[in-house]
């Protein structure tokens, strides 16, 4: 019996049909069983009963012999119009007598069997003992049909597949009927259900038919409707005043929003216009933000650079002291660079780390501030520069003063002394003469002293051009001034082929003029002065100056220059004035010995510091000196 | 009921045999020669007891003997000896008589008057009157003659006669089953 895809109505129908079946059929089996058992019996009890009449009856026949006797008696059988046949055996075992006559002899059993009846052949057959007394004379055979029977069992048979007929049609007329009273109600909740589902339409409810379990299914699943009702009545106007709720605040937010949006483009606004760079980092050290200067300077887009890590785009901060500084902000530490060199830009910052804490003070990013003090530094420098040269020029300007008026001093007091004894003299002309023209001297001794101090003053730099100057020339120009000294002392001046150098040509040769005139000077024998060049660059010039404790600067290394080596024979000085040379007004020796201001070497040094060049000198006390000057090529 | 004699080869077995049969054919012929008339009367005889009852002043004690006696000529043989060997009549065991003349007869309670002289019947008859004796025979109009039950034979039908007055004069109460085979003659 397939069970699915049919109704329930069906198999309700179904099961009360094989119930009704089931109980039918067994019933009318059961019936029939006892019905043809109990009919079987009847008719032996009845065959045994008509065998013992009938063989009560002929015993006195069997005796006697008397067949006639006999006959009649078996005819009697008659009566019973069931009894098909009949007969007497003698107690040999022979037939005696048969009934009826319309049998042939040969159709009854030959010889009697065992006494008691059975069915055979649809016939219920016998043998029937005949005795007198206990003595046996005979046996009696009885067959009877069974009509009877059968036709009764027919009849059973018929009425029973009538009453089953009926019992079904009113099994099934009934079952409808009461169908109806388990199916209607599952029915309408079915129905109900339906609908909830369909439509959504919880305000239906189920009927209610009986008050037994359907109808107690069909009071809780109304009373679930009602409360999903009522729930959904509740979760809607709830949902409407949410909503009202949410529209209210998503208005509030709106505003809110608004309002932050413009406080957030005023503080991009205020942020972008800094001149200052300003960025911000997470705990992390990733980009958060960086204003529009620092895109500007750094030649970065905030989109590139938002959320990478700082050291991936800029790895030297590590050598540069930033990021130290960064992490020193975020422990918390406020941290103050005054001075930053930024090796990426090579321009100079003004920076501030500044930690950035939540309510809890715990430190959530680091905002750096850049400002750029290039210029200032720049200018300070330059200002270091001239307070540099200011400082020299003071220091130079006190020994100048000092040896001035220290120098001056001496002629002046001569002038003085010999006015004095002049004016005290003035009887004695020849005297006077004399004092006079010491006067005379003195003052012009002063008016030379004068005269050189305001030509060194005079040697400045800055307003002049460098020009290219062919040194050669400058020698040349130099030698020919000095040609009478040269020819008095019977000096030899050798000099190599010199290049061209940018410089100031006068100062250029005031250098010249002051270095051969001193060597010329400064001498016991004749002079021989050798002039030679090479050209070196800044990297090994800073080797030699560090040898001799010379520039305090590092030398551009590519720079190119020409190393002035000269030579003279003179009387030398000792080691130990290497530097004094070159002061203003020092003198090594006393006027009356070697004549002169003092004034020499020291405006040869100022020419080559005004030439970006450096000068240094060795020499042994009347072993001569050998100047070493090294001037830029370029 | 023939005894069939089976084929015989040698010589021995025959002369054996035929002896066998001459030693036996006494008996047999005894039992053949008792034609089954008599064979038939011998059994008929013995039925009467079931058909008729006497009363208990016929029998001394439970353990008396029903006497089935033969006055005359035993035209019975040993058949009857045969027929009632270990029946029972009414739990009397059943013993044949033969008395040589009516004054032998002493309490029996069937008896056969082989006489066929009829004064002789009559004695007997006259003698065994009220002593409980069933009164059979072959004689003619033995039933006239006051006898109970006459044996009559007509193309080989053995017929009975009956005369029921006598029996009941007899205190003898026959059956009607009997009866009923019987050409009833009541006197």
């Amino acid at each position: 019996m397939k069970l699915k895809g049919i109704t329930i109505r069906q198999r309700l129908m179904r099961v009360i049909f094989w119930t009704s079946a089931t109980v039918l059929t067994l019933t009318c089996i059961g019936y029939f069983t006892y019905e043809y058992l109990s009919f079987k019996q009847n008719t032996i009890k009845h065959l045994e009963t008509l065998g013992k009449m009938t063989a009560a009856n002929s015993t006195a026949a069997l005796a006697f012999e008397n067949k006639k006797d006999a006959r009649e008696i078996l005819n009697t059988l008659k009566a019973d119009n069931h009894i098909v046949a009949a007969c007497l055996y003698d107690k040999s075992g022979h037939l005696f007598s048969t009934y009826p006559d319309s049998v042939p002899a040969q159709n009854f059993p030959r010889l009697p069997g065992t006494d008691g009846y059975r069915l055979s052949n649809w016939h219920l057959n016998g043998f029937q003992p005949v005795s007198e007394g206990n003595t046996r004379l005979g046996t009696l055979y009885l067959s009877s049909n069974m009509d009877v029977m059968y036709a009764h069992l027919q009849l059973y048979a018929v009425i029973i597949c009538l009453i089953i007929l009926i019992a079904y049609l009113l099994a099934y007329l009934l079952s409808r009927r009461l169908q109806e009273t388990i199916l209607k109600p599952v029915f309408s909740l079915a129905e109900a259900s339906k609908i909830v589902s369909a439509h959504g339409d919880y305000s239906t409810r189920a009927k209610k038919y009986v008050d037994d379990e359907l109808g107690s299914l069909t009071d809780a699943f109304n009373n679930m409707l009602q409360r999903i009702e009522m729930q959904n009545e509740e979760i809607k106007s709830f949902n409407l005043s949410l909503e009202k709720k949410v529209r209210e605040r998503t208005n509030e937010l709106e505003i809110a929003n608004n309002v932050l949006k413009e406080q957030k483009e005023f503080v991009e606004t205020i942020i972008n216009s800094s001149v200052d760079t300003i960025a911000v980092f997470n705990v992390n050290l990733q980009y958060v933000t960086v204003n529009k200067q620092a895109e500007r300077i750094y030649k970065i887009s905030k989109e590139e650079i938002i959320g990478k890590h700082v050291l991936d785009l800029f790895p030297s901060i590590k050598i540069s002291g930033m990021y130290t500084d960064l992490l020193k902000a975020l422990h918390g530490q406020p941290v103050h660079q005054p001075k930053y060199k930024s090796i990426v830009l090579n321009r100079y910052f003004e920076n501030f780390y500044i930690p950035l804490k939540d309510v809890k003070e715990y430190v959530y990013g680091v905002l750096t501030i850049g400002h750029d003090i290039t210029d200032i530094i720049e200018a300070n420098e330059k200002l270091q520069i001239v307070n540099n040269e200011l400082v020299k020029s003071n220091l130079e300007l006190e020994q100048f003063a000092y040896i001035a008026s220290h120098d001056l001093q001496e002629p002046l007091r001569k002038i003085q002394v010999f006015s004095e004894l002049t004016e005290n003299n003035i009887h004695n002309p020849e005297e006077g003469k004399k004092y006079i023209s010491k006067i005379n001297s003195s003052a012009k001794n002063m008016g030379d002293l004068i005269k050189a101090v305001l030509n060194y003053s005079q040697l400045s730099r800055s307003e002049l051009e460098f020009v290219p100057v062919n040194l050669n020339n400058v020698v040349e120009d130099v030698k020919t001034e000095l040609e009478l000294i040269i020819s008095e002392k019977g000096a030899l001046i050798s000099c190599d082929t010199l290049p061209t150098l940018p410089g100031i040509p006068f100062q250029l040769n005031q250098l010249f003029l002051n270095l051969i005139s001193n060597s010329l000077k400064f001498s016991e024998k004749k002079p021989l002065i050798n002039i030679s060049q090479r050209i070196i660059n800044g990297h090994e010039l800073n080797n030699i100056l560090q040898g001799t404790g010379g520039s305090p600067v590092q030398l551009d290394a590519k720079r190119k220059y020409m190393e002035l080596i000269f030579k003279d024979n003179g009387i030398g000085f000792d080691q130990q004035y290497t530097k004094q040379v070159f002061t203003i007004f020092k003198r090594l020796h006393g006027k009356r010995e070697y004549p002169g201001t003092g004034i020499g070497l020291a405006v040869v040094k100022k020419i080559v510091d005004n030439h970006d060049g450096f000068i240094n000198v060795k020499s042994q006390p009347g072993d001569g000196a050998i100047f070493h000057i090294y001037l830029p090529t370029e | 009921m023939f005894k069939t004699i089976p084929f015989i080869v040698s010589l021995k077995s025959a002369l054996r045999f035929t002896l066998f049969i001459f030693l036996f054919s006494p008996c047999l012929a005894k039992a053949q020669s008792i034609s089954k008339e008599y064979q038939a009367k011998s059994t008929f005889l013995f039925n009467f007891s079931k058909f008729v009852t006497w009363p208990p002043s016929a029998f001394e004690g439970l353990e008396s003997p029903f006497i089935i006696g033969i006055v005359g000529e035993d035209p019975f043989g040993g058949y009857l000896d045969e027929i009632i060997a270990g029946q029972k009549v009414a739990d009397h065991p059943v013993i044949t008589k033969r008395y040589k003349s009516a004054a032998d007869i002493d309490d029996c309670h069937i008896l056969f008057i082989n006489h066929h002289d009829s004064i002789l019947v009559k004695e007997v008859l006259e003698l065994t009157k009220s002593r409980k004796i069933l009164t059979v025979s072959e004689t003619k109009n033995f039933t006239s003659m006051g006898g109970m039950i006459a044996f009559h034979t007509a193309e080989d039908i053995i017929r009975l006669d009956i005369n029921a007055a006598a029996a009941k004069e007899a205190d003898l109460v026959i059956s009607s089953k009997l009866l009923r085979l019987a050409e009833i003659e009541n006197q």
